[in-house]
């Protein structure tokens, strides 16, 4: 695995997961308001 | 004018919370395609490198798409259509929009009637790998030799069928069942179980492949971890390719579930001020967690671990399915407690089946509400015997190349061809101010302005794009038959022939049915 290969995957993986958590947290930050 | 499809709404279901309606698109979203198709793409075209088109693609492409599916279904809805084809005509007045907006319910059904012979053998094989049925086979020409016998392509050709015919009943009746549910009995409840455990799955064999190491001591280089890197390291060089560019376009558009019809179903059973925005991106979010982390993580790294760089190659190149049926098998089988491992791996490909497939179904089965004028049950009957029928080219023809022709029309040209109607439709012709304004209404995350541009501009120059150059590159080929048999083309040609008639009946039968109750509704006082 290669340096580059290793940004990749951090990027990629931080992205999407940076993703899910702030969408789920503005569901749950909407549910715990209703 | 706006509500002619609208014969017997039966409209008065919807999800019961708003993480159910996620969880079912995700599940929709999440398939085989996540785990299987993914991967190979990705190490065909660049490695990490192919990460660039893809998220370029997401972004211009797949975000904009999902987000203009929501919309019109939810519009849909509140009109009281639960079809593309109503929702079309709501938005548009012309006469023939019902007909364009059709390919959303013909394009579902064609795809569902060889994905759930597809989805079916998934679930043959978790029962072949807990009973240990297949671990006699110790090569890869073993286990394919397996895999063509059971699926009745190889020296015994059908007679071999059996086996499979028994596992594809079991998987039609398990998705009538879920279909008979209903919205929130059926579909809701599936997807909030199957979803999580189908995560949960994928995360223990993640750990499990991971912890492997470097399975052959003589071979320290051969580890899950240089795995990881022949999918990700970079080749820039295939950037300068428009192959990967296209690659990219189209495994977002197969992974997102857009374009089928499946999304503007299951938003039209929104409530009219739902956040389509934030329901859109959660579930495309929780697509690309299980494909590009969960699924990047599975096949290629432990194939790699386990035959080594100089057969990977080959293993990439043998396709999706090889590497599913042939080469997970072979890897899982080989490890401690592999028979429940076998199991869990194809448990795992089952639950993205199924979960995918109900949302095949529930167009075409609303559709047969809203038009016809059908009770749920009655819907789901209709739909069971109709489908079982048209089902049966894609067991028995498989290897003539039925599947092929279906995955052709209902996987590939409806799909795009559908994404480029919907987002003209909706940023052209219902007109993006007023579409802004239905993204927008009700949604609590703010989506940058600049999306009206990219809906409106972007995205079906890049669809166009995509179709244009695919068909050039297909189209010929294809509808000519060049890579058939001649001895099959018979075969493939009757498939085509049923294709053609299964949309005619659509089409005329929806016409019949509007026609009908213009008639009732002007005799009415």
């Amino acid at each position: 695995m290669t340096t580059a290969g290793w940004i990749f995957v951090s990027i990629s993986w931080t992205a999407i997961t940076g993703l899910c958590i702030f969408c789920f947290s503005r569901i749950f930050a909407k549910r715990r308001r209703s | 004018m706006a509500d002619r499809t609208r014969v017997h709404p039966h409209g008065t279901e919807r999800w019961a919370s708003k993480l159910g309606v996620i969880l079912a698109v995700a599940g929709s979203a999440v398939g085989l395609g996540n785990f299987l198709r993914f991967p190979v793409q990705a190490a065909q075209n660049g490695g990490g490198a192919f990460m660039i088109p893809y998220f370029v693609a997401l972004l211009l492409l797949g975000i904009p798409l999902s987000i203009v599916e929501w919309s019109i279904g939810r519009y849909g809805g509140t009109h009281g259509h639960n079809t593309a084809a109503g929702a079309f005509q709501a938005m548009w007045k012309w006469r023939g929009a019902k007909y364009l907006g059709l390919v959303g319910v013909f394009g579902p059904w064609v795809i569902f009637l060889y994905y759930i012979f597809i989805e079916s053998w998934t679930l043959a094989y978790s029962y072949f790998a807990m009973a240990g049925l297949y671990q006699q086979a110790a090569s890869p020409a073993a286990m394919a030799g397996f895999l063509h016998t059971f699926q009745g392509v190889g020296e015994a050709g059908a007679s071999s069928l059996g086996t499979a015919y028994f596992f594809f009943l079991i998987t039609f009746a398990l998705n009538l069942v879920v279909m008979a549910g209903g919205i929130q009995k059926g579909i809701e409840f599936v997807s909030k179980v199957f979803l999580p455990v189908l995560f949960l799955f994928a995360a223990v064999l993640v750990i499990r492949i991971f912890s492997l190491g470097a399975p052959n001591p003589a071979e320290p280089a051969w580890n899950v971890v240089n795995g990881l890197g022949y999918l990700w390291n970079p080749d820039f060089s295939a950037l300068s390719n428009s192959r990967t560019w296209l690659a990219a376009a189209g495994q977002i558009l197969f992974t997102l579930s857009v374009g089928i019809g499946s999304i503007v179903t299951y938003a039209s059973y929104l409530h009219k001020d739902d956040d389509v925005v934030l329901s859109s991106t959660t579930a495309v979010g929780m697509n690309e967690f299980a494909e590009v982390i969960l699924g990047g993580c599975l096949v290629i790294p432990a194939a790699f671990a386990f035959f080594g760089p100089a057969q990977m190659t080959e293993v990439a190149k043998s396709g999706s399915f090889n590497l599913g049926f042939v080469t997970m098998p072979l890897v899982l089988g080989g490890l401690p407690f592999g028979q429940l491992f076998g199991c869990l791996w194809f448990l795992l490909l089952f639950l993205a089946g199924i979960t995918s497939s109900i949302s095949l179904a529930q167009p075409v089965i609303a559709f047969f509400q809203n038009v016809y004028g059908f009770s749920r049950r009655k819907a789901v009957i209709a739909f069971g015997a109709a489908s079982f029928l048209l089902a049966q080219p894609a067991v028995f023809w498989l290897g003539k190349g039925a599947v092929d022709e279906m995955d052709f029309w209902g996987g590939t040209v409806c799909l795009v061809l559908f994404g480029l109607m919907e987002v003209i439709l909706f940023a052209w012709i219902f007109g993006m101010d007023r579409g802004w304004k239905e993204i927008v209404r009700g949604a609590e995350m703010r989506l940058h302005p600049a999306f009206k541009w990219i809906i409106k501009y972007v995205t079906p120059a890049y669809l166009i794009f995509v179709l244009g150059f695919w068909l050039y590159d297909n189209a010929k080929p294809v509808i000519e038959m060049h890579a058939v048999d001649p001895a099959n083309r018979p075969y493939v040609l009757a498939t085509r022939g049923m294709l053609v008639g299964l949309f005619l009946v659509l089409a005329v039968t929806m016409r019949e049915a509007l026609k009908r109750h213009r008639v009732i509704k002007e005799l009415q006082p």
